[in-house]
């Protein structure tokens, strides 16, 4: 019997988190690394995404799987706020139903440009007072000139990307000069509960195990990945978001309402129904809480990188120091006399 | 793809998976504890480990599905 859900494992030669799985450690590729000219990495297939994507989109209930896409969206929306700038043009890239921008206002952000894979989201974007422009475009071909917008945001669709340095010099490309590229996506440890549950189920059941989650990028890669694109000023922090549900059934249900479903090229088109059933119990066991609830955790990466111009502050030119720091202990105080 | 295929066939006796599955608690529990009590030994898992263990939980399983299907 199969789920038609297929979501897949590619552990990194790196050991996750979870202790149980290291020894297990299947060396097939690794995932969003630094080095340059790493071109033709096809891991994902995009034309399935998008069949994803539209599914998900016309589901009769699909805004209830759009609970992590809101929440992401507000806090990404709370770092545009933090910048004080009105943005006359920006971009938002995969943006799906526009989580983001439900959460901006006019004086922010003036016209916002839309896009993604599937037209069926983008047809059931959300209201926002800002003018929007819904472009049909894939995050790794962006069709608009160099030096285009002010701002770049990007929420939760960058782990899906095959080429990921070269979107990221796309989006470098189309920001104007003290533009900036504002993005949260996916990353490190997230699903390792799911994901060291299949493995182990499939294992005992099957004697192997085949991926099942997506390969994410490490918190350490991303720095790299955005100094090597171009970005200056660069800002990464994690956010680990822990969602509880009943069980394994309703972790992969969800993930497959909420368009993420696995669409690497090298996942398995069936899952065994005794392997979920022994992931069913091994997620319990291991992961679940005392309400009997288990929890799933996303580590959602943001990051914030600049397009450089002049006037932005660099680092002072060695020598050209006029104080010393020995002169501290002589700043005065008020109604203090000892000295340190 | 509109109407009954395979896939929403497959999706409607997946619906059931988490009503029948709470039902073998016990037997889920003590399969769960024998796979990762073998992730901290000094064995690697392997296949049929737990064999004995699932095939309680696996009998459970299938009765639940029957008295449910009646």
């Amino acid at each position: 019997m199969s789920t038609g859900v297929c979501l897949r494992l590619l552990q990194t030669a790196g050991s996750p988190s979870a202790a149980s799985c290291h020894r297990w450690s299947l060396i097939s590729g690794c995932r969003g690394m630094s080095s340059a000219g790493r071109g033709s990495m096809n891991v994902f297939n995009r034309e399935m995404k998008r069949r994803q994507k539209n599914w998900a989109a016309s589901l009769q209930e699909g805004n209830q799987y759009d609970y992590l896409r809101d929440e992401i969206g507000c806090r990404v929306a709370d770092r545009v706020y933090d910048i004080a700038r009105t943005f006359p043009l920006a971009l938002d890239i995969g943006g799906g139903k526009s989580h983001i921008a439900e959460h901006l206002n006019k004086e922010f952000v003036e016209r916002l440009f839309l896009t993604d894979i599937s037209e069926k989201a983008l047809k059931q974007r959300r209201q926002t007072e800002i003018p929007t422009h819904h472009v049909l475009a894939d995050e790794e071909f962006l069709p608009f000139k160099e030096n285009t917008f002010d701002l770049v945001l990007s929420s939760l669709s960058l782990h899906w990307i095959n080429d990921l340095p070269g979107a990221l010099r796309q989006i470098h490309q189309v920001l104007k000069p003290d533009g900036v590229f504002i993005g949260a996506m996916v990353g490190g440890e997230t699903l390792f509960e799911l994901r060291c549950s299949l493995q182990l189920g499939e294992t005992e059941r099957e004697g192997g195990f085949s991926p099942h989650v997506s390969p994410y990028t490490a918190v350490t890669d991303l720095g790299n990945l955005l100094g090597q694109a171009g970005f200056t000023m660069l800002t990464v922090d994690i956010d680990e978001v822990q969602i509880h549900y009943p069980g394994i059934i309703e972790v992969m249900t969800d993930l497959q309402g909420m368009g993420e479903s696995n669409c690497a090229w090298n996942r398995r088109s069936m899952l065994n129904r005794d392997s979920i059933l022994a992931a069913a119990a091994i997620y319990k066991e291991m992961y679940g809480s005392e309400d009997g609830s288990v929890p799933a955790t996303f580590e959602i990466l943001y990051m914030i990188g600049w397009k450089p111009h002049e006037s932005q502050a660099k680092p002072a030119k060695r020598g050209s120091a006029n104080v010393s720091f020995a002169d501290l202990s002589k700043i005065s105080q008020p109604s203090n006399t000892t000295k340190s | 793809m509109s109407g009954s295929n395979v896939w929403s066939r497959s999706r409607e006796k997946f619906r059931l998976f988490p009503e029948l599955f709470a039902q073998c608690s016990p037997e889920a529990a003590t399969y769960g504890k024998c796979v990762s009590a073998s992730t901290t030994g000094r064995q690697e898992l392997k296949k049929d480990m737990c064999a004995k263990e699932f095939q309680a939980l696996k009998t459970c399983f299938t009765n639940a599905a029957k008295r449910k299907a009646k």
